[in-house]
């Protein structure tokens, strides 16, 4: 047989893929050698099993997250590029504001949701508001970062060679924070979903936070971990999408693992 | 064969750069640090101006104030014959690093200056296919910045600025990070490129040999705060050949312009 060394790709992916199915059949084995209470500790064949006879009321809860994680992504990326932007282009207001962004990263403003509860009722405009909240900051401080850090001796080219404000911002400055916008991105992704579970424990109708809740009341750990794996799911999915589109956009760099 | 998207036409005035009087200072706190003093030289149409003086000396703003990015104190800079008083977009201009935008190919690079301009893009296309062809860069016109050498990616940066469209060129040391040996490619390919279509060009070194090889008049600046210390007409006919630099007259010529920068006389005073 013709030996066939494997790609760098399949050398990336199986040591960690290998790992994972070695906790679980770890995991597996210590349920049923210890003879633990399932209620206590289900074994992934329980949790397999549970997840696949609820699945009905599962998938119901699970496109509400989505919708709602999404909706709110959305709302909070576009409002965190466009005051990035402006604060940008204005620097009277950077110089005003800038500060107060980065401390503002250092408060956990998931921890305003019961507030907006107060304030706003149980519908989906609170929850929207929290997950908006949470992908604001990282997404608005990263975008501003990038922009500033254009190179002055290409500033000084562009406006010599005559281009103005517009074309400065569109086809130098922009284009060079692009990276640092998907870094921006990549955690406003992971906090979105985060921020959409908790508005959901707070007081909803649908939703995988409103089903670990039930669950939790029910004392069953099975359902807890199947929602626990639904969340990890939606999370690995936004953020694939994201960076999926940061390698589509971001061209002409070398790549982290390229060696150079 | 004449471009007309790169040669410039015969109307324009026979002064691609004049440079009257100009003084200029910068503020730092309470002090006023003069950079410029007294600055006048010119650039006839198809004429290679070199300047050279010591490093840091404040040629680099001559360039910015030529450029329109920042005004003079006094005196005038006149670009085509238009007084330029902090107007942009008159010059073509290749700076000290390549200063290549490093998510376009070399090709959308290549176009860069045109497009700022907005110059009808199929046009800049094949004028950017053709030039590259003609540096030597064919088949590297999708590729990107990073793939290529310091040198390479000095000559897309020249071919930038030379597409743009402008009768006067402003180079800034374009070759002082290269190494010995490149440099001499360099300067042939400069040259041979020059010679093709003889725009008028304005180029800063602090290397004498540099500034003889490639110019037919000299300015020779003084260190911080800059003036004209002297002006040297290069007599060496075109094309020059790679052995000019061992002609007795170069050589008479280099150790003078050396000697001129080592001694300031402002400093014996």
């Amino acid at each position: 047989m013709a030996e066939t060394s494997p790609g760098p790709r399949a050398r990336r992916w199986v040591p960690p893929l290998v790992a994972i199915v070695l906790i679980l059949a770890a995991w597996q084995l210590f349920t049923v050698l210890s003879g633990i209470d399932r209620w206590l500790l289900p074994s992934p064949a329980d949790i397999v099993a549970a997840g696949g006879a609820d699945r009905e009321s599962l998938a119901g809860h699970t496109l509400a997250t989505v919708r709602l994680t999404l909706l709110g992504f959305s709302a909070g990326v576009a409002i965190g590029l466009l005051v990035a932007v402006v604060l940008h282009v204005v620097p009277v207001l950077r110089a005003a504001v800038y500060p107060l962004l980065v401390v503002s990263q250092n408060i956990p403003t998931i921890a305003l949701a019961p507030l907006l509860v107060v304030w706003l009722g149980f519908g989906v405009l609170p929850k929207v508001i929290v997950i908006v909240l949470v992908c604001f900051f990282p997404v608005a401080v990263a975008t501003l970062d990038g922009l500033a850090r254009t190179d002055p001796v290409t500033t000084n080219y562009l406006r010599m060679s005559g281009a103005n404000r517009r074309q400065l911002f569109a086809k130098l400055e922009f284009p060079n924070a692009l990276p640092a916008v998907f870094s921006g991105l990549k955690i406003a992704a992971t906090y979105s979903v985060f921020g959409a579970i908790i508005s959901e424990w707070l007081g909803s109708e649908q939703g995988i936070g409103r089903y670990m809740i039930i669950q939790k009341s029910a004392f069953r750990a099975d359902r807890m971990f199947v929602s626990i794996a639904i969340v990890v799911l939606i999370s690995l999915l936004i953020f694939g999408t994201v960076v999926l589109l940061e390698r589509i956009l971001v061209r002409g760099r070398p790549r982290r693992d390229a060696h150079e | 064969m004449a471009d007309p998207g790169v040669t410039p036409m015969s109307s324009e005035p026979a002064v691609a750069l004049e440079v009257d009087g100009v003084h200029k200072s910068f503020r730092r706190g309470q002090e006023t640090l003069p950079v410029l003093v007294d600055i006048s030289l010119r650039v006839e149409n198809g004429e290679f101006v070199s300047i050279v003086g010591p490093s840091g000396g404040g040629k680099s703003t001559l360039f910015h104030i030529v450029g329109g990015l920042l005004a003079a104190d006094r005196g005038t800079v006149r670009v085509g014959g238009q007084d330029v008083a902090g107007r942009r977009g008159l010059i073509g201009y290749m700076p000290q690093q390549p200063a290549l935008l490093p998510w376009r190919t070399i090709e959308n690079n290549v176009v860069l200056a045109r497009e700022i301009t907005g110059e009808p893009r199929r046009r800049s296309r094949a004028l950017a296919r053709e030039w590259l062809a003609k540096a030597g860069l064919d088949g590297f016109a999708s590729a990107y910045p990073h793939t290529l050498s310091g040198g390479m990616q000095q000559r897309v940066a020249f071919l930038r600025a030379l597409l743009s469209d402008h009768e006067l060129l402003l180079l800034d040391e374009p070759f002082s990070a290269l190494d010995a040996i490149l440099r001499v490619d360099m300067h042939r390919w400069l040259l041979d490129i020059w010679e093709e279509n003889r725009r008028s060009i304005l180029f800063i070194t602090h290397n004498v040999e540099e500034a003889l090889l490639l110019s037919s008049t000299v300015y020779v600046f003084t260190g911080r705060p800059a003036t004209v210390l002297e002006r040297v007409e290069v007599p060496f006919a075109r094309p020059r050949p790679d052995e000019v630099v061992d002609d007795p007259e170069f050589v008479r010529l280099k150790r003078r312009l050396t000697h001129l920068l080592k001694h300031d006389p402002r400093q014996a005073r």
